[in-house]
């Protein structure tokens, strides 16, 4: 009956799930980069912290002039250039995010511009070889919003800085840490493999 | 296929199971086929599933969800009732739950297919709904409405953020920004409250205020969509809007709701003009008036019709045990105080301050000094502060810090006073919204009678109508009531009961509140002559204020009643009262006289003063002569002596200079809206009864002190006669009313033979004489001979004496005639 229908969306979410792989490997490649740019920039926010608390005047150093000064700003140039390349980062998250984001709608779309030829039995039907319509359009949309949360989170996160707020980096770094969701990519990864015969069986 | 499938799908409202049914027999005119021809070219699809062929259920039970789906916006329903409501996979859905309470989410089949569970994300969802209530729900199919979901082009939200310090470092358009990110992908609908709290940024919830500027009721929100965020708010301050959502009506305060209302939002309003003229002043206002008139009550409610935050302190709260601390409790409610201005204007109330700030003097002590110290310092301090407007209450304006009422800290003193009759009308009218009334209640009676009530004591006497009507029919008087048709209403009568249980509370701590048996003035035998002149100075103002007012006659102060003993002068203002509605205060020389010096000057001012309180009133001094005394003759009563001091109290009181501003009437200001006549005669009642009668009782008018006895203190100087023949006559009747008398007692004779007898007199003579007709003919003796009070008169002395009588009929001779 349908039958155009049917295989042509799951031509796209074939596609559509390709796309997704490719993006997961980005994003993780990304993330990983970030690590060290995090834990230099904690590391940034303790030297700076030690500077505060120094007393430059009683150590053999006084003799340099305007030391601390020029020590700050050494610091807080390197401040500026991990935070340019973190936000470098995260526009690269943001490019996954767009990614995943017009791939999922592009499905969507086309599940609604079919969706009278397309009831519900056959959106829920299953089979050893491919999981059913809605499950996977299900868990594409879970993943466009997983990606599209942890994104803004991250950003929102580097918006917070403030140059002259030390605690706040430091807390900003465990943050970033803690934003990384076990759970989420479990679940990309989960659906990736629930619908890897899917994608073979052509 | 699929086209008839779904055209018979519109043309049958009813189905049972969610395959394509078949039509109606004979009734689809457009597609002409047979049902058998529909059923074989539908045999596949019932072949194939016939496994899942189920009938759709009717009541779904809603299960917790599942927590993968958190944050999501999905509803999780079988597939069957999927199809049967027409939706398909991720397209909007209202919840409705009883009560009104509405949930938009996204149907998804649920993993397991079954049909008859209900799973809810609440993400968007109307702020009455409660999680508690979906726990164990079961729902009908009927709830379940499906929405079409138009793109969202325009969006106006209210964002609700975590803590202020997140609006003051952010804008309002990054605030947009990060909302238009956080609901892309979502269904809004008007009215909710989409949940965010999820994504871990500041802006917890979203308040959908308008979508596509108020064209549709919901829709998706894409990237494309432009988001105006109308204000930020904190979730706390949202919070508290939606739990003091019901707003409380208060009756007869309109102008210093007014004015308060304008001091608060004046600069917010207009905050440029107001910046230009340079009105930085008006910024705290005192609210001066008798316990229970309703101050607090008016300053939560125009905090909350302005929606300002309201920061309350109270005495015993910021007073703390170590040195101090309650120093520091008091900064942080202003430091609270004025952090709440920013997010919006503020009310910082202090209720009760002259518990917080009283006088200063060395013998209070230094911590109580410090305090109000800190209490001045800050409250000079927030004139900065733009939105913050600090309002103290107190009943006791004397107590407070001289230094606190000024200009720059308490700028504007209002005097909320008791009630006016107006003012008590509409407290009624408010406070009797929601009791059911019976027709004949007439609110503006009981307005009348209440003289001295104030809006506690209003709400107190609603209230104990109300128990007086369920009590009522609750007694067996159900079938009474329904056969009159009155089931269940609040009566007049049940008003008449519940005033004598609740008296103004005026009245409650007063140091001469006096209870009697009402007097009616036919129970006084004779002395017409005098029951008219007390009627003329206290019932006539109160019955006919109209009269009054256009012959420009202002009521008289004070009468004063005099003449020989027993004589039923105290009896003459009890019917006095009784008739006139009004309060009665009396103070005998025992509460009077106190060993400490200066306490009965003050106790007899008190009772002035609580006098105005609940006036109308009238004040009697019984025995006056004992109490005041006299200052002219060289008796005991010299210028140091207690007396003497009471008098100068008394003579004050009665024609004073005025009084304090605290005791004010209403809200001190005219109210001219004088709209029907009958509010006209009210006016005219109120204005006409502001004033305290003294009525007083003295035997020995001579030892009174001339300056009480001029015009403008005692008026109306009354001789109580001895009764003559026609009043013992009178007198003897009224007293043999319920004594069983024979025949032959002729009480004309009894009378004629009773000359200089007074009124106490009389009524001994009648019980002696049924004493002596029980000690002479035994107890079981049935009337009361003529004998028995013959003899009794024989040796019966009359109390007065014709020299007595003569001196009071020549004492005020000339302003008699």
């Amino acid at each position: 009956m349908s039958q155009p229908a049917v295989l042509q969306l799951r031509q796209e979410l074939r596609k559509c799930f390709q796309s997704l792989k490719e993006n997961q490997t980005v994003w993780k490649g990304v993330l990983e980069e970030c690590t060290p740019l995090v834990s230099s920039l904690r590391n940034l926010a303790e030297q700076l912290r030690a500077l505060k608390s120094v007393e430059i005047a009683n150590t053999p150093l006084c003799t340099f002039p305007n030391l601390p000064e020029r020590l700050q700003h050494k610091l807080l140039n390197a401040v500026d250039t991990v935070l340019g390349e973190l936000s470098e980062k995260v526009d690269a998250l943001g490019s996954v995010r767009d990614s995943v984001s017009k791939q999922v709608s592009a499905v969507f779309q086309m599940y609604e511009q079919n969706s009278d030829s397309l009831p519900i039995s056959t959106c829920v039907a299953r089979s050893a070889l491919s999981p059913s319509i809605a499950d996977m359009l299900e868990w594409l949309q879970d993943a466009e919003r997983f990606y599209r949360i942890q994104y803004i989170q991250r950003r929102n996160l580097l918006q917070q800085l403030k140059p002259d707020d030390l605690a706040l980096i430091e807390t900003v770094t465990k943050t970033w840490t803690s934003l990384y969701s076990h759970k989420g990519e479990e679940q990309i990864s989960g659906a990736l493999l629930q619908v890897s015969f899917f994608m073979e069986s052509d | 296929m699929v086209m008839l499938s779904r055209r018979i799908r519109s043309s049958v409202p009813v189905r049972v199971t969610s395959f394509p049914r078949p039509p109606p027999l004979g009734l689809d005119s457009v597609m002409l086929r047979t049902r058998a021809d529909w059923f074989s070219e539908h045999e596949d699809i019932f072949k194939r599933s016939d496994r899942t062929l189920r009938a759709m259920p009717q009541v779904l039970q809603v299960l917790p969800l599942d927590h993968s789906d958190l944050g999501t916006q999905r509803c999780r329903l079988g597939p069957v009732v999927m199809e049967d409501l027409g939706l398909r996979l991720g397209s909007p859905v209202l919840v409705t739950l009883q009560g009104g309470a509405s949930c938009l989410c996204t149907a998804w089949p649920r993993p397991d297919m079954a049909d008859a569970y209900l799973q809810l994300d609440t993400t968007c969802c109307s702020p009455a709904l409660h999680l508690k209530a979906l726990h164990g729900l079961r729902l009908g199919v009927e709830h379940l409405t499906a929405l079409s979901g138009p793109r969202v082009k325009r969006l106006r939200v209210t964002a609700l953020v975590r803590n202020s310090e997140y609006t003051r470092r952010t804008s309002t358009q990054a605030v947009a920004a990060l909302a238009a990110e956080l609901l892309t992908g979502l269904y809004v609908h008007v009215k909710h409250l989409v949940d965010i709290s999820h994504a871990g940024t500041p802006v917890q919830f979203l308040q959908v205020d308008s979508v596509n500027l108020g064209s549709h009721k919901a829709g998706r929100v894409t990237s494309e969509t432009r988001l105006e965020v109308a204000s930020v708010r904190t979730v706390e301050t949202h919070r508290r809007w939606a739990r003091e959502g019901s707003a409380m009506e208060l009756g007869g305060l309109d102008e210093v709701r007014a004015s308060l209302k304008e001091m608060l939002m004046l600069p917010l309003r207009y905050p440029i003009s107001t910046r230009r003229v340079g009105v930085a002043a008006g910024r705290s206002t005192l609210l001066v008036g008798p316990p229970g008139v309703g101050k607090t009550q008016l300053v939560r409610s125009v905090a909350r019709d302005v929606q300002a935050a309201l920061v309350t302190v109270s005495g015993p709260v910021v007073v703390g045990s170590r040195p101090g601390e309650s120093e520091e409790n008091l900064r942080a409610a202003f430091t609270r105080a004025s952090e709440a201005s920013r997010d919006g204007p503020c009310v910082l109330f202090i209720d009760e301050i002259d518990a917080l700030c009283p006088k200063r003097s060395s013998s209070t002590g230094t911590p109580e000094n410090r305090l109000v110290a800190q209490l001045l310092t800050l409250m000079d301090g927030i004139g900065s502060d733009e939105g913050l407007v600090i309002v103290g209450a107190t009943n006791l304006p004397g107590a407070l810090d001289p230094a606190l009422r000024r200009p720059g800290r308490f700028d504007r003193e209002i005097v909320v006073g008791v009630p006016t009759l107006q003012q008590r009308y509409r407290v009624l009218q408010c406070v009797c919204r929601s009791v059911p009334l019976a027709p004949t209640v007439d609110l503006k009676s009981v307005a009348e009678m209440t003289s001295g009530y104030v809006g506690a004591d209003l709400s107190a006497l609603s209230r104990e109508a109300a128990l007086q009507a369920l009590l009522h029919s609750t007694q067996g008087g159900a079938d009474s009531d329904q056969s009159r048709g009155g089931g269940g209403t609040v009566r007049m009568e049940h008003f008449m009961k519940a005033l004598r249980l609740v008296p103004p509370s005026c009245l409650r701590s007063s140091v001469g509140v006096a209870e009697f048996t009402p007097v009616t003035w036919e129970r006084i035998g004779g002395l017409e002559e005098v029951k008219l002149k007390l009627r003329q100075s206290v019932e006539w103002p109160m019955k006919f204020p109209e009269a009054f007012v256009r012959l420009g006659v202002c009521r008289a102060r004070g009468v004063l009643l005099y003449g020989p003993p027993g004589c039923a002068k105290t009896t003459l203002v009890k019917a006095a009262a009784s008739s006139s509605h009004c309060s009665f205060l009396t103070l005998s020389g025992a509460e009077l006289y106190s060993p400490y010096v200066g306490d009965s000057e003050k106790a007899l001012a008190q009772l002035f003063c609580q006098a105005r309180a609940c006036s109308p009133s009238i004040v009697f001094l019984d025995e006056i002569d004992s109490m005041v005394g006299c200052r002219d003759n060289g008796g005991g009563c010299r210028g140091s002596s207690v007396q003497a001091q009471v008098l100068s109290v008394l003579l004050n009181e009665l024609d004073g200079v005025g009084f304090k501003p605290a005791e004010r009437r209403g809200t001190g200001q005219s109210e001219r809206d004088w709209r029907t006549r009958e509010d006209q005669r009210m006016q005219l009642q109120e204005v006409c009864n502001q004033d305290v009668m003294i009525v007083a009782a003295t035997n020995r008018p001579d030892m009174l002190d001339s300056a009480l006895l001029r015009p403008g203190r005692f008026d109306h100087i009354i001789y109580v006669p001895p009764p003559d023949l026609q009043a013992r006559l009178n007198i003897l009747q009224l007293h043999t009313e319920k004594m069983p008398l024979k025949s032959d007692v002729c009480l004309q004779d009894l009378a004629t033979r009773t000359d200089l007898f007074s009124g106490a007199d009389l009524e001994n003579l009648c019980k002696e004489a049924a004493l002596l007709a029980l000690h002479e003919e035994g107890m079981s003796v049935s009337a009361v001979q003529q004998k028995h009070f013959q003899k009794v008169l024989q040796n019966f002395q009359p109390s007065l004496s014709p020299q007595q009588i003569l001196q009071h009929q020549q004492l005020f001779k000339h302003s008699y005639s």
